[in-house]
């Protein structure tokens, strides 16, 4: 009775009316929360520590049931955790087989997975290490790979970047967008606002046991380091409407371009805004925003989708 | 399915957390059986203390992995099956230790009724053996998949609530497993091999129930 992995069409995955509490009289955890995940979406969840994030993903992963509403749809998903405490009687390479073969590969298929998994995140070295002597990264490593094992249509990533080297996570950054862009649906926890900044499509926040968008809305002060975005347009004319929207603040310098602060995470539309606008604007320059003092100091923007997008 | 069972088969194994249950039960066969005595009373012996220890190998089999392990394999299986397969390991297992221990003392024991008087056929004495070791490693099974997780957690009321169990299924009229170890004492006393296919049939309804609202729970209960 092996796992079978159809080629069917990939059923979007869909809460409707969801609530989820432990125990009979136990508090609300979640209500009330509708949300589809569309193929090839990617999704970010945000919150306090506390207020559900977790439970929404255990949901979405299909560990836990809904108390009320139902989940309709469950694409071949894959599950990171935040810690991996592999106090497991395997080696790495052993446990990726097994896990392997768990999300449908045959064990050939699963061995080659791991090695190149393994490899891709800089663990090659531990295939051979038993599990319980591996570091708290080289595990997190081995969670990461667990689930990329099988090109999941789903991947559920719980604060996955938790204890990873800085290569392993722009690694992981790397993939969950090559994910994506293959068609499989990713949605993550991250407590680091920069994490693929700009990427996702949509970002929502578990709010008191519900879930809002956050998208383009919000209060922009609470959305981690800003970037000034020094963008010129036709004379005499105001930024469009949908770059507007975004930004945090937008101010006219006389005799220069307009001055726009926008968070990170929404700076990647903005840019699109602006170089869409008929006709589009000029973007002069975009740095971090300087009078910020957050304790983190944005990364420089890559070039590329400024220039796809003004093409 | 397959892949599941094999890593479960694979954890209980390297684990070695098998171990203690199967040298309790070699130790509480080397007490009650010993080579010579009549057949059907040592099988129904040797039914009896698989009980415990069926559960003690679910309980070993559900607590095996760490939870963050034990969601990697959930999200990717369900967890329903990722459950199952970790009681139906247990299971798998309880069955050939008690396969192994019901050939073993067939062949050591005394084909004779109780008081040695009676003869009766080891072969047929050792397949209601077999039917009655079968019942005990289902009930206890079941026993098991009730008081582990999903449904009792905390090991403080897991642990007394798993021997207690073990121990009404052992007792309690109308239980399987003392129905099919009483069938073998009794023959024992009349001479007479028994067959309790009843009792199994019965141990098998209710360990497929138990199983089910385990695996049921799974995703119902916190982890």
């Amino acid at each position: 009775m092996a796992r079978e992995v159809p080629e069917r069409e990939q059923q979007p995955l869909r809460l409707e009316g969801v609530g989820r509490r432990y125990g009979r009289r136990g508090p609300w955890v979640l209500s009330g929360v509708d949300l589809e995940v569309a193929p090839g979406a990617l999704i970010r969840i945000e919150g306090a520590n506390g207020t559900g994030k977790s439970t929404l993903l255990r949901l979405l992963a299909g560990l836990d049931a809904p108390t009320v509403g139902r989940v309709v749809g469950r694409p071949r998903t894959a599950y990171v955790p935040e810690r991996f405490p592999a106090t497991l009687p395997f080696t790495a390479a052993d446990y990726l087989i097994h896990l392997g073969a768990v999300h449908g590969l045959s064990r050939a298929e699963a061995a080659d997975a791991a090695d190149e998994w393994l490899e891709r995140f800089g663990a090659a070295e531990h295939a051979r290490t038993p599990m319980s002597e591996l570091s708290k990264g080289s595990s997190q490593k081995v969670a990461v790979a667990q689930a990329l094992l099988a090109e999941p249509e789903l991947l559920v990533l719980d604060e996955a970047w938790t204890g990873l080297d800085e290569p392993a996570r722009g690694e992981l950054e790397r993939v969950v967008v090559e994910r994506t862009a293959a068609g499989a649906a990713v949605v993550f926890v991250d407590h680091d606002p920069r994490r693929l900044a700009g990427r996702p499509d949509a970002t929502y926040a578990v709010v008191e046991g519900a879930l809002a968008s956050r998208t383009g809305t919000g209060n922009p002060h609470a959305d981690g380091p800003h970037l000034v975005v020094r963008a010129r347009g036709p004379e005499g004319t105001t930024p469009p409407a949908e770059a507007t929207e975004l930004a945090a603040s937008v101010e006219e310098v006389p005799g220069d371009a307009h001055r726009i602060s926008v968070p990170e995470s929404r700076s990647d539309a903005l840019l699109r805004a602006l170089l869409g606008a008929r006709p589009p604007w000029h973007v002069v320059s975009v740095e971090p925003e300087p009078e910020r003092p957050l304790g983190v100091v944005p990364r420089p923007r890559r070039p590329e989708p400024i220039e796809t997008e003004s093409s | 399915m397959t892949a599941l069972l094999r890593y479960q088969a694979a954890l209980l194994l390297r684990s070695q957390r098998a171990l203690p249950p199967v040298i309790l039960y070699a130790a509480v066969l080397a007490i009650g059986v010993q080579s010579g005595q009549p057949v059907l009373d040592s099988l129904g012996w040797t039914a009896a203390a698989l009980l415990p220890v069926a559960a003690w190998l679910v309980r070993i089999c559900a607590t095996n992995e760490p939870s963050a392990a034990r969601s990697c394999v959930g999200a990717a299986a369900g967890p329903e099956r990722a459950h199952l397969a970790c009681v139906s390991v247990a299971l798998g297992a309880a069955a050939t230790l008690g396969v192994v221990a019901t050939v073993f003392v067939t062949f050591i024991s005394d084909a004779t009724s109780a008081d040695h008087q009676i003869r009766v056929s080891a072969l047929q004495a050792g397949a209601a053996g077999l039917l009655a070791t079968l019942a005990c490693a289902l009930l206890g099974t079941a026993v098991g998949a009730l008081t582990t997780r999903p449904l009792l957690r905390s090991p403080g009321r897991a642990v007394p609530a798993l021997l207690l169990g073990a121990l009404l299924a052992l007792v309690v009229t109308g239980s399987p497993a003392r129905a099919a170890v009483s069938a073998l004492v009794s023959g024992s006393q009349e001479g007479t091999v028994p067959v309790p296919v009843l009792p199994l049939v019965g141990a098998v309804l209710l360990t497929a129930g138990a199983i089910a609202v385990a695996c049921g729970l799974t995703t119902r209960r916190a982890s």
